[in-house]
């Protein structure tokens, strides 16, 4: 919100309020201030002038010289617009001004000196009409400040209002919070001229009758007719004001309405009285599917949540939020309705939000304004209709208020204030801070007793409501810094956050970077991944309302957002990549409303795993890199095995696809990504996945271990090559060979694996290395022959394996 | 041959050796000297062959002096020797070629995503405070999300956040404040928890993605008070930001604490002056705090007159920012590589 310096001052009662310190004051006090704009910087050496000759350039056709009297002295400008005349009133930049960021000098234009030069609107950034200078009317002065003749001498405050103090979004409650704050006596600088003015409950007899519907939605309407209002532009103070808080000026009477909103806080609307069928204003629901064109040239369909002003006829407004085009003022108006009321904030809110309409006055009812400014606020305007225009009125304010409690009594304990600030202040201290805001008080031993008035019943409801008045008001730095006193205790991770900030780590050790995606997923690359299809991915969670149709499900598997990043790296130019991530996948939950969550590590590597070196050759990443990667995991964290069980799944190749496995429960999946997917991607290398379940991983991790004396007898150590089928795989056979092997077998290792001329096509040989030892002797070689011949001949009978010689 | 002539000549055979061994530079000479000294055809060999045709009375005085003169030279071709064999090995390895200025071999180098980087500084900054780590559902309830922080529906504190909808009240979470309730639900005081997590929000501009991090905190005791947050969260600060930053509390307004606290750090560009990063304020804001409002303490079934506590907020993302001088936001979910591995 934004409101300047001048305006706040006309409310307090102080000479020299320094604006810096005003805005730090309120900035510290809750009311932040953004920006303080020097305004009246911007008119320096602009004043006003009168032309008093004029003729054409002699040796430019589209230029005049003017002869300007600026007071002081006569000026020779040379002009480039023809709107003007003699006696004219106009706006002079002189040498030294800055105009559209261009520094006025004496210049010499085509032999006629120049000595300054005549400002169209636009170059005095008041309007967009470049099209001549402006003429300014008869009663400026000459020689006065351009600036201070139109109220531009001034400092515009941008102030962020937060949704608790409705009462400061206007200059009023700003005014109250910079006279606690400095001491400057809060006024009111204007007379209520409405001793003639009576009051009437709802009544038919008069002009106006006002029916509310429902007095929840609207606990209060007030109004009043202004009859033969004159066609008086706006002056440009008022003008000029508007256009530095960001509100567009339009006519004298529109104009006012958002003037006294923006002073007082309550919203205002003017009717053109003879456009309404009657004189009956009725306040209700809106019908479902009801219209109304509203000023903006806009037609609004309406529903039955909504409050609409009516006449006998049809929506005139849709309250609280914006008025309708049919009846509003326009150049014809003779006669204003002016409607001051107060409607239920949340009712307005939910309005403003199904109609993506926010309006000034809809950001004000829907914090809750005080129901006690109506009358205040059409007295207001009817105070500054008749300063401008002499106008003089005799009518009623009508009135429809069901009256409500608008005040509290809290009791506030200084012990409470002690505890919770942790420094005592005295009673003098904390009465005086609440008297300041307007919170009348006495002082009973250590209870302060505190009335709230109405302009604060919303947000000062409880003791610690005060309790945090006292304390911005009473400053936040001039509390004491006090460290806690409190028990000893230990902090840290629990188990599951150590295992995943090691996990973190280990896997940026071995090489891996930590990619974070968004939880989002466009459902056209969900079912380009086929996990649609795969029932354990098939139940993505979906969000009511996305941003775009790429944020519409939440990720069931981090695949498709990690290969997206493999792509777009490749885009860069990078191609060797190994990512991880470690994020919540979500699932649909089939005994909860609220999805599963489960902390899942994604994998990934392409490209090269090493790059060609001096000393050494290019190698590409492959399946084995990746399981790699989960045996090192394995040996680091737990004590059993992964093992991988070949399990087809459709984002995988057919023959590189399988579950992983720890203890025969399933705890992931490893695979190379499907090279058709990949094509209609157009990546074109290989990638390599591996998605672990981290709350089931956890569940089998053993940090702790035990130890295991060192050996003390030596180990014999037995090649032992073997030729089998192509099918037979290398789990199969280690199994076998470790059962077979008995407890002295201590150790089985694949070192080579061989087809080719030596061997009969359709078979491989499978090249083991087995350690034996015994813990409590040497082992003797014709023991070891024993086990070995065992080995061979289960591995024969089993797989119809044959020793290789 | 008389006796002093032999014994002058064992001398004068020394004296040659000695000259000989001297001027010895290789390997192949020194064989030769052994040869010319010791060798069968030698005048050492040869007198000793000899001694048999020697008086008796001068054998063991001849013999002594032989054997002397040979220990003598034995001694000095060995260390001669092993002196010449040391120079030819050092000579050996001086002639290896090896360019020490080629590159190393390359071990792999991965990096934490700067984000899991600054929220693991923040939480070791807040256990050596004695706070442990708590964790909550990232889809969350309206009731946890928004009802038992004090927000009830048509709050206007509501459209401040743009909320995500699973269904009409199920939600994903807008802030990670949601923790705080759930923790106190299942706890008794004292609590001091840090709570680390995503959020969501439904905007996305320039300055706005639809995910954050956010990292939300939590002390209840006993006897908590405004001036023990500000001390917690200007430690935090100057762990974070360096001790010469200066801290401000500046209040505000949250519907779940009360009085309310935003927490600046003085701006480390401009020195405080003013400068376009902290909008010529010369402050940065990095964090929303306050005292716990004692509505909270009803919801979860503590009593607030037994009770107090503090909590507070930050956006991880805007503490990167802010330390490391990022000025895209979007840059922290691009996941490009190039960005990564800077940190
Ligand atoms: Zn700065």
């Amino acid at each position: 919100m934004k409101i300047t310096f001048n305006w706040l001052k006309e409310y307090l009662e102080a000479e020299n309020l320094d604006p810096e310190e005003v805005s730090t004051l309120l900035t510290m006090s809750g009311t932040e201030v953004k920006k303080l704009d020097y305004v009246g910087e911007r008119y320096r050496n602009i004043v006003i002038g009168k032309i008093i000759d004029f003729y054409p350039h002699p040796n430019a056709d589209k230029l005049s010289v003017c002869k300007v009297d600026i007071g002081s002295k006569r000026l020779n400008i040379v002009c480039g617009a023809k709107n003007f005349d003699r006696e004219d009133k106009v706006a002079v930049a002189l040498e030294g001004a800055v105009v559209e960021g261009q520094l006025i000098r004496k210049v010499n234009i085509r032999g006629e000196v120049s000595e300054g030069m005549l400002c169209s609107e636009k170059e005095l950034g008041i309007s967009n009409d470049g099209s001549g200078i402006m003429i300014l009317d008869q009663g400026f002065v000459v020689g006065e400040s351009f600036s201070r003749s139109m109220g531009l001498d001034d400092i515009v405050i941008e102030l962020e209002i937060t949704p608790n103090r409705p009462d400061c979004l206007s200059v009023i409650g700003v005014a109250r919070e910079v006279s606690v704050l400095t001491g400057a006596k809060f006024v009111i600088p204007w007379h209520d001229r409405g001793k003639e003015i009576k009051l009437k409950e709802d009544s038919l007899d008069g002009d106006l009758s006002i029916s509310i519907e429902d007095y929840k939605l609207c606990p209060r309407y007030s109004a009043r007719i202004f009859y033969d209002v004159p066609k008086t532009p706006s002056p440009f103070w008022l003008r000029n004001r508007l256009i530095l808080c960001d509100l567009r000026p339009v006519d004298l009477i529109v104009d006012l309405t958002n003037y006294v909103m923006l002073e007082t806080g309550q919203p205002l609307h003017a009717f053109d009285k003879d456009l309404l069928v009657s004189n009956k204003i009725i306040v209700r629901r809106a019908r479902s599917g009801e219209k109304i064109r509203t000023i903006d040239d806009v037609e609004r369909i309406l529903d039955e949540d909504m409050l609409v002003i009516a006449d006998e006829r049809r929506a005139v407004a849709i309250a609280g939020v914006m008025g309708g085009k049919e009846t509003e003022i326009n150049p014809e108006t003779h006669n204003v309705l002016l409607e001051s009321a107060n409607f239920w904030g949340p009712g307005i809110m939910r309005t403003s939000k199904k109609l993506g309409l926010r309006t000034e006055a809809s950001n004000r009812f829907e914090k809750k304004i005080d129901p006690m400014l109506t009358i205040f606020a059409i007295k207001r305007f009817e105070d500054l209709l008749t300063k401008i225009t002499g106008y003089k009125s005799e009518t009623s304010i009508y009135d429809n208020f069901r009256r409500v409690q608008r005040e509290r009594k809290i009791d506030l304990r200084l012990a409470k204030v002690k505890k919770l600030l942790g420094k005592e202040l005295d009673s003098h201290t904390v009465s005086n801070i609440l008297k300041g805001l307007g919170i009348e008080n006495t002082v009973e031993r250590d209870i302060v007793k505190a009335t709230v008035p109405s302009f604060r019943f919303e947000d000062l409801e409880r003791e610690v409501d005060l309790i945090e008045e006292i304390a911005r008001i009473y400053g936040y730095e001039k509390f004491d810094i006090i460290p806690p006193v409190c028990s000893l205790r230990k902090g840290g991770y629990s188990f599951q956050q150590k295992v995943i900030k090691n996990l973190r780590q280990t896997l940026c050790d071995i090489g891996l970077n930590e990619v974070i995606n968004y939880s989002f997923l466009s459902r056209s690359l969900f079912e380009s991944f086929g996990l649609h299809l795969e029932k354990e991915y098939s139940n993505p969670v979906k969000i009511l309302n996305p941003i775009t149709e790429d944020f519409e499900l939440l990720r069931s598997s981090l695949l498709p957002s990690m290969v997206r990043n493999v792509k777009n790296n490749i885009n860069h130019g990078i191609k060797d990549i190994r990512i991880f991530e470690i994020s919540r996948i979500f699932r649909k939950s089939e005994n909860s409303k609220a999805p599963v969550e489960k902390n899942t590590l994604g994998v990934i590597l392409s490209g090269r795993a090493k790059a060609k070196g001096w000393d050494e050759e290019e190698e590409f990443y492959n399946y084995y890199h990746l399981k790699g990667i989960l045996e090192f995991i394995s040996s680091k964290f737990i004590c059993s095995d992964f093992v991988i069980n070949p399990q087809e799944y459709r984002f995988f190749h057919p023959r590189v696809s399988g579950d992983v496995l720890i203890e025969d429960s399933k705890v992931g999946i490893i695979g190379k990504v499907h090279p058709v997917l990949l094509e209609k991607m157009e990546i074109e290398q290989d990638i390599f996945y591996l998605e672990l379940n981290l709350d089931d991983f956890v569940s089998k991790v053993e940090f702790e271990r035990k130890f295991k004396s060192i050996p003390a007898y030596p180990s014999v150590e037995i090649d032992l090559a073997i030729v089998v089928d192509e099918d037979v795989k290398n789990y199969e056979i280690e199994q076998e060979i470790r059962k077979s092997g008995g407890k002295i077998l201590r150790n089985v290792r694949l070192f080579d694996v061989y087809r080719g001329k030596q061997i009969e096509p359709g078979k491989k040989s499978m090249a083991y290395s087995l350690v034996f030892r015994e813990e409590e002797r040497t082992l003797k070689d014709r023991e070891v022959e024993i086990v070995v011949e065992k080995i061979l001949d289960n591995l024969k009978r089993k797989f119809g394996a044959r020793l290789r010689s | 041959m008389g006796n002093v002539s032999i014994d002058e000549k064992l001398n004068l055979e020394l004296e040659s050796f000695l000259k000989d061994i001297e001027a010895t530079e290789s390997l192949d000479e020194l064989e030769k000297v052994k040869t010319k000294y010791l060798g069968r055809k030698s005048f050492l060999s040869t007198v000793l062959k000899n001694i048999g045709t020697l008086d008796p009375a001068e054998r063991p005085i001849v013999g002594k002096k032989a054997n002397d003169v040979r220990k003598t030279i034995e001694s000095k071709i060995n260390d001669k020797e092993k002196y010449l064999k040391d120079l030819e090995f050092e000579k050996k390895l001086r002639e290896e070629k090896v360019d020490l200025t080629l590159p190393g071999k390359k071990l792999p180098s991965g990096k934490k995503n700067i984000i899991s980087k600054v929220i693991e500084e923040i939480e070791e900054i807040f256990i050596g405070m004695g706070f442990e780590i708590a964790e909550g559902p990232e889809v969350e309830t309206d009731y946890y999300n928004f009802e038992a922080l004090n927000t009830p529906k048509d709050h206007p504190a509501r459209s401040l956040h743009d909320t995500f909808f699973i269904s009409e009240d199920i939600l994903l979470r807008t802030h990670t404040s949601p923790v705080q309730i759930r923790y106190m639900e299942s706890h008794k005081p004292p609590i001091y928890i840090i709570a680390p997590g995503k959020v969501y929000r439904r905007d996305y501009d320039v300055s706005h993605t639809p995910m954050f991090t956010q990292i939300e905190g939590l002390a209840v005791d006993k006897d908590i008070n405004f001036g023990n947050l500000k001390w917690v969260l200007q430690t935090f600060a100057h762990e974070v930001f360096g001790k010469d930053r200066k801290v401000r509390f500046r209040p505000h307004y949250f519907p779940f604490t009360e009085p309310s606290v935003e927490v600046d750090v003085s701006c480390n560009i401009c020195d405080g002056k003013g400068c376009r990063v902290c909008s010529n304020t010369g402050w940065l804001e990095i964090m929303g705090a306050g005292m716990v409002d004692p509505n909270l303490y009803s919801f979860v079934g503590y009593n607030e007159e037994e009770v107090s506590g503090f909590a507070f907020g930050m956006g991880v993302e805007r503490i990167c920012m802010l330390k490391y001088g990022i000025d895209d936001l979007r840059l922290f979910f691009e996941n490009d590589l190039r960005f990564i591995s800077q940190f």
